[in-house]
């Protein structure tokens, strides 16, 4: 049965046409996350899935969620259903609560299958660094290239085409990072669009509830059911939500789009730039209007530390609740001090342990107005002239990443152009909370590449259409490691 | 060497708001520990606070009785620090945009008023309860979460008197504002003395000791007043004065050392992500402020206005529920000082003798106020009102019945029918005439005993002993 591999427009045809149940998706794709070899997987819920799927039996013809099987990645609460974020600190955890979006997609009849890892605790961009190691791109049958992060496991899965889209968190990149690297649809949608109730925090002023697909209407669609104000969430907006989808299709001409010119200078791979310059034309040729966007050198030379520092320093704060007492692994001591010393010592990687001493260090006293005030101001900075050049044009355009996807024994240049810019450029529709979306542009050796879009605030319905527009010219929708095409670009 | 002290108060007080400060679980007492909890409280992954409307109104209400600028950009921050008893790792406060700055509050003092600045009050959250054993410690979290204000003084006070006056006009405010219970013995206000001293003339400030741990209003004058003597005493030996925290024992009367200040702590402060700033509109302040429930000090002024002594008025204002309950009374009764006096008196007695609260009194405020009325009216003793008032109590019956199954009869104090009685109680007393002639005052205590025999309590025993003055003076 291969109905998995079908774009969830046609899934949903199927199950309202009763060609499939439910019950036979979420089992077909439960085997194929028990057989996957890529380690995208931290919990598989067979019997909960199961016995909900059998529940769906009248198909809902006005809901293209009905019935269709997803997965969510492990930083998502999820009520009964052990919850860790691939750290050690909380292994064994089982949330009492669920998050909105988990209940809004149950309320739609979607169907968790599991949970997918994650960099431990969504810090990193490699998919490398989650307590049950290495997490790889289906892409990449050799397991020697990444498969990005920190959504690995989410991306994984929809790349496996073992379902049709699977939630992952956005703080930096975490979505559209990997998207480019795992051939999908990456959507964060702007600030408080969807509620983060229930997302374990990494920096919650950073952070975004995002997801992958295999298809830009998938993007919208799902969009339709999990945008909304939350009164669970105090950051979410009242902004009225629309039909994501209503604008796809429609021509695109007339739509200004503004090429980042620092990250397309700053990239080193000729083969990138010519699949950029003919997506640019593709564009040209539908009556897009190109201009060319300077964000300053220094400002794009400066987005990586600033997003190190603050998240580092909202990070620390936000994870100072995993002391052992609660929830997670309890280790005896004789204070609470060492009860607390035990538990983080032994429950965070190193590389989790150095982010809290960055980011302590950002917020102490005789650092803050140095480090994180200073931070905070760059921050101002960009995102005021990210806004500025969004007057000029309607969406700003750059490669998602400077090329395929990296082998894990790539050494970058941590100071380079390339990758300060190119490799971190994604940050910025962070800091600013604006829509952004990647989707697939060409693949290169069978390795897929990305490219960008972000938008104005609330401007997501407009977004989805340039990006469908854009997709339809690539000819990569329903792209997927099972569905390897070349591409038109 | 003479010394001044200096004394300044941070002062907790605890909401008693229906839900907690950010999450939605009752804020309310419960014996069984961790019932009132929700997720958030227990700092579960993926938590989000809100804001509590309520707090936010009764922290308006409280500044606005201090006299205070009020913020209308309502903003949060994190203090970060790791304890056992402080849930996420860090306590949500108001650290840089409090909601209210720059208020006073007047106490009085021997040499008449004297105001005391506020530096600034903001809201926060309580910690979990924490009781610790030989080998293990439990933690309650139904107190996690609980809307706190903290009150923070200038450093302005001399006294452990003024330091007392002070944190009394807090709970008074507190309490009236209808936003605590304000109660130091059972912690819903908590106060914590910040005391320095330094001879008289000098201009720095002498070392800091805070003392915590106060669980009475009459424990922060004997705390203050205690360390001021004790740091004294500390100076005249020659010895420093240490920065430090003590704690009051209460046992011995004295402060105990609990920790020496090292360097100050460092508390990461950064403005709270996941509450973007309120703006709150001029009409939510100003309704705020205009749907105050009446303060302590409008309703002393206006008790005093109806009659009231100083003492009767303080002594009702003390308990809430005895004011509210008096002020049901008022608008039916025609002498409020009366009223007062049957109150705090009659009532208080009852209560004290049969173990209840006002709230329990089965019988409402407007009834003592009939009976009042009627002993004014009808002319009754003070013991025939409050023979009434027992009946009504114990068998719930209404004044009149009371009355009249009580068989009392309205005193007379028309002259010629307590005339009536005077002659006669004369005639019969001779011995008694000669003896109050020779200056034996008790003589005329017995002479209105016998008329009220006489008349079966039906004389009014005032006008009775003035008509026999008369009397007499004509024999």
């Amino acid at each position: 049965m291969d109905y998995l591999d079908l774009p969830l427009l046609e899934l949903h045809k199927a199950l309202v046409n009763k060609e499939v149940t439910p019950f036979d998706l979420a089992k077909e794709a439960l085997n194929r996350a028990h057989r996957d070899e890529n380690n995208a997987f931290e919990y598989l819920c067979d019997e909960e899935a199961l016995s909900f799927a059998k529940t769906l039996t009248e198909p809902e013809e006005d809901n293209v969620l009905w019935g269709i099987p997803y997965f969510a990645k492990d930083n998502f609460s999820t009520k009964d259903i052990p919850t860790c974020a691939s750290s050690d600190i909380l292994s064994g955890y089982v949330p009492v609560y669920d998050a909105t979006v988990i209940e809004l997609l149950r309320d739609k009849k979607a169907v968790l299958l599991g949970k997918t890892t994650l960099d431990e605790l969504a810090m990193g961009g490699t998919g490398m660094t989650g307590h049950l190691g290495i997490t790889y791109n289906p892409f990449d049958p050799s397991k020697e290239r990444m498969v990005g992060g920190s959504s690995c496991g989410s991306a994984a899965s929809v790349a496996a085409s073992i379902v049709p889209f699977a939630l992952g968190s956005d703080t930096g990149d975490s979505v559209r990072k990997p998207a480019s690297l795992a051939g999908l649809v990456g959507f964060k949608p702007t600030w408080g669009r969807i509620s983060r109730y229930g997302l374990f925090p990494f920096a919650p002023s950073l952070d975004h509830v995002a997801y992958f697909s295999r298809d830009v209407i998938s993007s919208a669609l799902i969009l339709d059911v999990l945008a909304g104000r939350d009164e669970k969430d105090a950051t979410s907006s009242f902004v009225p939500v629309e039909k994501y989808e209503e604008n796809i299709g429609k021509p695109i001409k007339g739509m200004k789009v503004g090429i980042i010119k620092e990250v397309y200078d700053s990239l080193s791979n000729q083969a990138t730039k010519k699949h950029f310059d003919s997506a640019i034309e593709a564009l040209k040729n539908s009556g897009v209007e190109i201009k060319e966007i300077s964000l300053g050198h220094d400002l794009m030379e400066s987005l990586y530390a600033t997003y190190f520092v603050i998240s580092c320093a909202e990070a620390t704060s936000n994870n100072a609740n995993l002391d052992g007492i609660k929830f997670g692994p309890y280790r005896a001591g004789n204070s609470y001090e060492e009860v607390m010393n035990k538990a983080r010592t032994q429950g965070f990687s190193e590389l989790i342990k150095r982010r809290f001493v960055i980011g302590s260090y950002c917020l102490m006293k005789e650092n803050q107005d140095e480090l994180f005030l200073r931070a905070q101001k760059n921050r101002a900075k960009i995102v005021d002239e990210v806004n500025k050049a969004l007057k000029e044009v309607d969406f700003l355009i750059a490669m998602a990443a400077p090329g395929i996807a990296p082998k894990f024994t790539q050494k970058s240049d941590k100071l380079s152009r390339e990758y300060l810019i190119a490799d971190n450029h994604l940050c910025i529709g962070n800091f600013a909370g604006l829509p952004s979306i990647t989707i697939p542009l060409y693949l290169e050796n069978d390795m897929p590449v990305g490219i960008n879009f972000t938008g104005r605030a609330f401007e997501e319905k407009e977004l989805f259409q340039i990006a469908a527009a854009l997709e339809k010219e690539t000819g990569l929708a329903g792209l997927s490691a099972k569905n390897k095409k070349e591409g038109n670009l | 060497m003479n010394f001044e002290a200096i004394i300044g108060l941070e002062i907790h007080v605890e909401q008693k708001t229906a839900s907690k400060m950010f999450s939605s679980a009752p804020n309310s007492f419960s014996r069984e520990p961790n019932t009132q909890v929700m997720p958030l409280d227990m700092a579960f992954p993926g938590t989000m606070p809100t804001v509590n409307k309520q707090a936010v109104i009764n922290a308006i209400r409280v500044a606005n009785a201090l006299h205070m600028e009020i913020d209308h950009v309502l903003t949060f921050d994190r203090k970060n620090y790791f304890y056992s008893d402080l849930p996420k790792g860090f306590q949500i406060t108001q650290q840089f945009h409090p909601i209210g700055r720059n208020g006073y509050v007047e106490v009085d003092t021997s040499l008449g008023k004297k105001r005391i600045g506020i530096e600034r009050i903001h809201m926060e959250e309580d910690t979990c309860k924490q009781e610790h054993f030989l080998d293990y410690t439990l933690l309650d979290y139904n107190r996690a979460g609980v809307p706190l204000i903290e009150i923070v003084s200038l450093p302005e006070m001399s006294s452990g008197l003024e330091a007392r006056e002070y944190a009394e006009a807090i709970r008074n405010i507190v309490v009236y504002t209808n936003t605590s219970d304000g109660k130091m013995e059972e912690g819903s206000l908590r106060c914590d003395c910040n005391i320095s001293i330094r001879p008289i003339g000098q201009k720095e400030f002498g070392t800091k000791v805070e003392v915590k741990n106060i669980n009475s209003f009459k424990n922060i004058e004997l705390a203050v007043d205690y360390e001021i003597k004790r740091q004294s005493k500390l100076i005249l030996s020659g010895s420093k004065v240490e920065q430090e925290t003590r704690r009051w024992d209460e046992s011995s009367s004295r402060t105990i050392l609990m920790r020496k200040k090292t360097d100050a702590v460092d508390y990461k402060y950064f403005c709270e992500p996941n509450i973007a700033p309120i703006r709150l509109s001029d009409e939510f302040v100003n309704h705020a402020i205009e749907t105050c429930p009446e303060l302590y000090d409008s309703k002393k002024e206006r008790y005093l206005s109806l009659g009231l002594t100083v003492s009767d008025a303080e002594i009702i204002l003390s308990s809430k529920s005895l004011a509210s309950y008096f002020e049901s009374g008022l608008s039916s009764v025609k002498n409020a000082k009366s009223l007062a006096n049957f109150l705090i008196v009659e009532i208080n007695a009852y209560l004290n003798k049969n173990g209840k609260k006002i709230e329990d009194l089965q019988m409402k405020c407007p009834t003592l106020s009939e009976i009042v009325n009627m002993g004014e009216e009808d002319k009754l003793t003070h013991k025939q009102c409050v023979d009434i008032l027992n009946r009504v109590l114990e068998t719930n019956v209404s004044p009149k019945l009371a009355k009249e199954q009580l068989n009392i009869v309205s005193q007379a104090s028309d002259d010629a029918t307590i005339l009536e009685f005077v002659t006669k109680v004369l005639d019969a007393n001779p011995q008694s005439i000669i003896d109050f002639k020779a200056g034996k005052d008790r003589a005329l205590g017995f002479l209105v005993g016998q008329i009220m025999k006489e008349s079966k309590g039906k004389v009014n025993p005032a006008a009775a002993s003035k008509l026999l003055k008369e009397e007499i003076a004509k024999r």
